[in-house]
């Protein structure tokens, strides 16, 4: 078996999956219509403010899984649904923050200050067109950058990174996570601590399972659906509400937009829009291959960059940053796409989520089993088949088949979708919040998983409310028993040796940057006030 | 003019608190093995390490938000609001998941006393009645509180919202069980 023989399993693995319909002869596989179903699902919810990837993805799982059921032939549909949930949402996102001044996803916040503008003027099919080729170049760039980097990282992790090194690896990712989210690295710290806490309650190596405090329901520790869905979901929409709550009043109704004029996009304009595009696809791939760093600061930084270079470079008759450029939508939107198939390398090559959408691909491949992300899927054995490495290969092929997709039908689909906006939140919030508390029992079957999901949700809530950001805590809920694990046997292979943290050069330089992150950015938080 | 908050200094005091009660009191007396364990003359890493581990990390996030971060200009502010808000949230959902519990076995009990709800749980429409009514007041109570009152369409969204869910759920699928199904 060579490279390009799993290459060709892989992509053989989503094209001819059990057929469900032909189209002129061509058998249509399960996979594909899956990718096609997640991908229009995505636009429609990251149009819709107040629903975003995760939370589809988080609904979505259960029934999926009852569907395709525990097996390693249901990974590639079900993977490939939320991937395309995820693709998806990207993009729709732009809709009503263009169209309403309203981002349908965090990462658009930066589309709205060109995009709104520029449909105030009349040119909101243009805006549109201009976030629809940024967003889905961004995304090719990076579709690539996974193909070619997943592979050639896990393969250097394998040869160089031993148990002790591993074990600092995933402390250097949560101190990193905890840094750079959120603003502040003692929230983040925080939060850290208390996913790791969560984790460890009812779980161990011993006969009674620790911190349960005798009781039963702690015993069987908390359920990943509960933390995950109540901190990152419910929580969401306990905030949400809170906010409707305190708006009431003072909501305005929505004016009407007309087009006007020209709203083709023309190859001087893609002429003109390209070295933002490209500038900024480099840095959202960037960004979203370093664990734990989302596309809202891939969005961010793309922007600052795009607005620098724009200011250097604009003619008095063009428009400024902030006042409707295409070249501000194109900056944010090609960098908030190139994330999503950057942030797989951290997954599939270290196991280690990048986001809320990744961390839902992780929960995917575990509740399904067969997959286990990490540097093992990358073993490329001659001899016999490493059925993980196709299953990457397939899924590297759903990141290219709905990235086809986004160039195809994304763009029309995507401005059919302004009505999502008239959806009201305070109807929206409460059924997503039935949702997703329907999704965890059936997932569960039984109501201690309800207490536990409503329980993280008021967590979830007070944390947003304290401006501590509750993706570190999600992270280190998924990575706590890994870390454990790890040292463990890290301990075990060094001889009982209770410094193998420091003793071996690659782990001690990796605890060293895991303290100088912290220390830095907490350094630079109270620099910057 | 709004007084400064100071949530960051009582967030660090009660982290830094919290992570000593927990590396000091819960881990040592609610877990069997110690940091570092013999067994058989063999040295390993106990139970007590990792939540050990976690209350460090919550612990020197409390010392860096005091350290660094306590006279910050815009921190944030918690009022008898959010409790108020979340209080009656989780009261509406609290009574909403109740009703799921109960509704079904009482309606049994009422129209078919020889029956136990057990083995009704998966019979239509016995089956839903919790499901229903509780999802009903969950839906519209939140509606209430965010719209301020209760309005015959937000009756009639509840109810459409409820149904979708349960074609959604379970309908199609004979493994899913809708609340309270897999605990009677």
């Amino acid at each position: 078996m060579t490279v390009l023989d799993y290459i060709w399993m892989g992509m053989l693995a989503v094209f001819q999956g059990p057929e469900v319909f032909s189209i002129l002869g061509m058998p249509i596989s399960i996979t594909l219509v899956m990718i096609f179903s997640g991908f229009l699902l995505g636009i429609m919810v990251g149009a819709t403010p107040g629903m975003a990837g995760p939370v589809a993805m988080a609904i979505s799982l259960p029934i999926l899984i009852s569907v395709f059921g525990y097996h390693p032939d249901a990974l590639l549909p079900v993977v490939g649904f939320l991937i395309g949930i995820m693709k998806g949402a990207t993009v729709g996102g732009a809709v009503p923050a263009i169209l309403f001044n309203t981002p349908g996803t965090p990462d658009a916040y930066m589309t709205t200050l060109d995009g709104y503008p520029m449909a105030q003027r009349g040119k909101a099919k243009k805006a549109l067109r201009v976030a629809h080729l940024s967003s889905a170049s961004g995304d090719t760039f990076s579709d690539i950058v996974l193909f070619v980097c997943a592979p050639f990282l896990a393969i250097l992790v394998e040869s160089y990174l031993d148990l002790p090194e591993k074990t600092a690896l995933l402390i250097l990712s949560l101190s990193f996570i905890a840094a750079v989210i959120g603003g502040s690295p003692a929230k983040g710290l925080i939060s850290t601590g208390l996913g790791l806490l969560a984790v460890y309650i009812g779980t161990g190596e011993d006969f009674y399972p620790r911190m349960s405090m005798g009781t039963q329901e702690l015993a069987r520790g908390f359920p990943i659906a509960t933390s995950v869905l109540g901190v990152l979901i419910i929580g969401a929409v306990f905030k949400g509400l809170d906010e409707l709550w305190h708006e009431r009043r003072s909501k305005g109704a929505i004016a009407p937009v007309h087009d006007v004029g020209d709203q083709r996009l023309h190859w001087a304009d893609i002429r003109r829009l390209s070295p933002y595009i490209a500038r900024s696809a480099l840095v959202g791939t960037m960004i979203g291959a370093l664990p734990g760093v989302g596309s809202t600061l891939a969005a961010t930084l793309g922007y600052s960059f795009g607005k620098a270079q724009h200011e250097k470079r604009k003619t008095s008759d063009q428009t400024a940053f902030g006042d409707g450029a295409m070249e501000g939508i194109a900056s944010t939107e090609a960098a908030n796409s190139s994330v999503s198939g950057a942030n797989l390398i951290p997954v599939l090559s270290l196991g280690i989520p990048g986001n809320a959408a990744a961390v839902f691909l992780i929960l995917a491949m575990e509740s399904i089993g067969g997959f286990n992300p990490g540097p093992s899927v990358f073993k490329f054995s001659a001899d016999q088949v490493n059925t993980e490495l196709v299953i990457a290969f397939g899924l590297f092929t759903a990141m290219v088949v709905a990235n086809l997709m986004n160039w195809t039908i994304g763009g029309l689909f995507m401005r059919s979708m302004g009505i999502m906006i008239k959806i009201p939140k305070q109807i929206l919030l409460p059924s997503v919040l039935l949702l997703t508390l329907t999704a965890i029992y059936v997932q569960e079957t039984r109501i201690e998983a309800i207490w536990f999901a409503l329980g993280f949700g008021v967590l979830g809530y007070f944390m947003r409310i304290l401006a501590i950001s509750p993706l570190p805590f999600v992270i280190a809920f998924i990575l706590g028993g890994r870390l454990e694990d790890t040292a463990r046997q890290a301990y075990s292979a060094t001889g009982n040796d209770p410094f193998f943290l420091f003793t071996n050069p690659i782990a001690a330089i990796f605890m060293a940057l895991a303290l100088g992150v912290v220390l830095y950015s907490a350094r630079q938080t109270k620099g910057a006030k | 003019m709004t007084p400064l908050s100071r949530s960051n200094m009582f967030l660090g005091l009660a982290c830094l608190v919290f992570a000593l009660l927990v590396a000091g009191i819960w881990v040592p007396l609610d877990t069997e093995t110690g940091l570092i364990e013999k067994v058989r003359r063999r040295s390993m890493i106990g139970d007590a390490l990792a939540p050990t581990v976690a209350a460090f990390f919550i612990g020197i996030g409390g010392v860096l938000l005091l350290l660094f971060e306590r006279k910050e200009a815009d921190q944030p502010r918690i009022d008898l609001t959010n409790l108020a808000f979340v209080g009656v949230q989780i009261g509406v959902l609290t009574i909403g998941f109740l009703i799921m519990l109960y509704a079904g076995p009482i309606a049994v009990a009422l129209i078919d006393s020889g029956t136990e709800y057990r083995l009704l749980r998966d019979t239509a429409p016995w089956k839903f009645i919790g499901y229903f009514l509780g999802g009903i007041f969950i839906i519209s109570g939140l509606i209430w509180q965010a719209e301020g009152r209760l309005t015959a369409r937000s009756l009639l969204i509840a109810i459409c919202v409820v149904i979708s869910l349960i074609v959604i759920y379970d309908v199609p699928f004979e493994d899913l069980l809708l609340p309270p199904n897999g605990d009677v």
